[in-house]
């Protein structure tokens, strides 16, 4: 089975920081590999028996060497970009179109799987904007995939019920993260990396902004210490509400 | 100059990083440490995920690699298991094995090798009265006529002696007085006849053990030597300047950890209204662990970088033994400090780390042997 997994590259977020006005400074932030998108790889190099190629769009962040090696080292076979500055805010539509263009560049594949969503924005919109854009059956949310010849036996969760489906390839299918641990690339992995293919592709798609960002603010942090110093029971009982909010009871 | 790492090296930082905070945890090290050993589990997983085999040549199916690579392997795995662990002995166990063993014994050491993640062997080498000063070595084997031979004597500090199921033991050849400087190393099943042990207890890196081992009139066959005869010891002296960088390595990944630590408590305990990290005294303690981590990690990675130019580094080797267990010592005694009374209980790492690193100061050659042998090639640099 030749599997292609879109993958999408975001800013560590533990290095985004707020400044005093509450907007952010992503100046810091290294470019990274999306959590879930890990998981996608690794059921893909489990399954993958004819291949794994990777897929991205996106802008500056994707010429970063390491990124490229991290997504090489995790049991993908090529990698295939398209990188320019002018992607790098695509909506869920347009990368979707953008990804369409990279999939065709990839030659015959029997199936794609997604993350569950991206780490930065968590939208869970590419994978059905994918399938529209390339006229392919969808199975969201799959936590685990047999393969029976040309047709999986998917298990999709959901928040009341567990839902088997067969589906024929090909096929596009997003997963939930517990299907598959990551590996912990190691050192022949890395070293292997760099000499995969790595293909760069450019495409015609004119990047539009469907949408405007009015504000993009933190959050206003909300004085949660409070000093409850006497044991009355006018103060037990503020401290057990104190406990109670922040427990959200 | 370039201090950058390797877009490879990075990966590989990640990797590990993501390896301790998967395979470690503080509950675990503790019962690691009152075990004895590293899991059977985390040693296979570090070998299936290809760390075990670093440095090891491809055709043995290892994953060859550089000396600054294996510094930042080991260094990194002490910074991130906040602990030291027995990955860095295996390594140079096996090093030692793919330099000095016959092809036969190189395939029976690494099919072992690579079953457990284990070496299936210890090394002893150190003797009660033989420490640095190999030569006063009165460990011997004597030729007997049916061609086997006889070994008596007795070793010391043999790490995972009583864990491994055998030991490569240095001894001289016939005739143990100070003069005779011809060794050979042997590999000694311990279940031979006439091989004993007694544990040694140690106050602090009881996650590797150590122990005495005695030889009691053992027969030894030819077959059962590795490498040639007579050179043993001067074989072995090769690997001692990796041996002091890469203990020095994991020196600076604990007193790294150490540093993390305390920077970090210092910001939230608080004292006289604020906290204690805007006190100078502790700014300056702040100041002086980083430097010394610093000077320890620049001097380490130049002497690496020297081994991987094939420049000499006797020198430069035992500089930085001499100079980075102390200043990595003082960083975790410091960072105790800065923890206070909570630094001298069991509640945290620091006092682990301190009492390990204190170990670190002896193992491998002491400081003071390292001004021996430093200072002579000192002379010899700037002589007239």
């Amino acid at each position: 089975m030749k599997i292609l997994v879109p993958v999408k590259i975001v800013l560590e977020s533990e290095d985004i920081q707020i400044k005093g006005d509450r907007s952010l400074d992503f100046s810091k932030a290294k470019p990274k590999l999306s959590d879930y998108d890990c998981n996608a790889l690794e059921i893909a190099a489990q399954i993958g028996d004819n291949g794994v190629y990777a897929l991205s769009v996106g802008g500056e962040a994707l010429k970063d060497s390491k990124v490229k090696k991290n997504i090489l080292s995790r049991g993908v076979d090529e990698l295939f970009l398209t990188c320019d500055s002018a992607y790098e805010d695509l909506d869920a539509y347009q990368t979707a179109q953008a990804l369409a263009k990279l999939v065709e560049e990839a030659g015959e594949y029997d199936l794609i799987i997604l993350g569950d969503g991206s780490a930065d924005r968590m939208a869970q919109q590419v994978d059905v904007q994918l399938a529209y854009a390339l006229n392919l059956p969808i199975v969201t949310a799959v936590s685990h995939i047999e393969v029976e010849g040309s047709k999986l036996k998917l298990t999709r969760i959901l928040e009341d019920s567990i839902q088997n489906i067969e589906v024929e390839t090909p096929a596009i299918i997003s997963i939930v993260p517990d299907i598959a641990e990551p590996r912990i690339a190691g050192m022949k992995d890395i070293l292997a990396a760099g000499k995969k293919p790595m293909h760069e592709v450019t495409t015609e798609l004119e990047a539009t902004q469907s949408a405007e960002t009015v504000s993009n603010l933190a959050p206003e942090q909300v004085q949660r210490q409070q000093n409850i110093k006497d044991a009355s029971d006018e103060s037990i009982a503020e401290f057990a509400q104190a406990l109670k909010q922040a427990a959200n009871l | 100059m370039d201090f950058a790492k390797t877009d490879e090296q990075e990966l590989l930082i990640e990797s590990i990083e993501e390896f301790c905070s998967r395979y470690f945890n503080e509950d675990l090290i503790e019962s690691m440490y009152e075990n004895g050993s590293v899991t059977d589990e985390i040693l296979k997983e570090y070998l299936e995920a290809g760390f075990g085999l670093m440095g090891i040549p491809e055709e043995y199916g290892g994953i060859p690699c550089d000396k600054v690579t294996l510094g930042i392997l080991t260094e990194e795995f002490a910074h991130h298991a906040g602990c030291v662990t027995s990955f860095l002995n295996n390594t140079l166990a096996m090093s030692d094995m793919i330099e000095f063993g016959s092809e036969k014994q190189i395939e029976f050491c690494m099919n072992a090798y690579m079953e457990s993640g284990k070496p299936i062997f210890s090394l002893g080498f150190s003797e009660p009265a033989a420490g640095s000063d190999n030569q006063a070595m009165t460990s011997v084997t004597k030729k007997q006529a049916d061609g086997t031979y006889i070994l008596n004597g007795q070793k010391t500090w043999v790490t995972q002696g009583e864990l491994l199921p055998y030991v490569l033991v240095v001894a001289k050849d016939e005739d143990p007085s100070r003069e005779n400087k011809s060794m050979s190393l042997w590999l000694i099943d311990k279940n031979t006849k006439g091989v004993s042990t007694a544990p040694l207890h140690k106050i602090g890196q009881q996650i590797m053990p150590f122990c005495e081992m005695y030889f009691d009139d053992v027969v030894l066959t030819e077959d059962m030597r590795v490498g040639e005869k007579g050179v043993g010891f001067v074989n072995l002296m090769k690997n001692f300047e990796m041996e002091r960088c890469l203990i020095v390595a994991q020196c600076l990944g604990c007193a790294q950890a150490a540093l993390e630590d305390a920077a970090q408590y210092a910001t939230m305990r608080e004292t006289f209204g604020r906290p204690i990290a805007n006190f100078q005294l502790i700014q300056e303690k702040l100041t002086d662990m980083e430097i010394a981590l610093e000077n320890t990690r620049n001097l380490l990675y130049k002497t690496l970088w020297k081994m991987d130019q094939g420049e000499s580094v006797r020198l430069d080797s035992a500089l930085v033994k001499r100079y980075g267990p102390k200043a990595c010592y003082e960083v975790a005694s410091e960072a105790l400090q800065i923890f206070g009374g909570l630094g001298f209980t069991t509640e945290k790492r620091v006092g682990r780390i301190w009492k390990d690193l204190r170990g670190h100061m002896i193992a491998g050659g002491t400081d003071e042997i390292m001004v021996y042998i430093a200072g002579r090639q000192i002379t010899k640099k700037y002589q007239a």
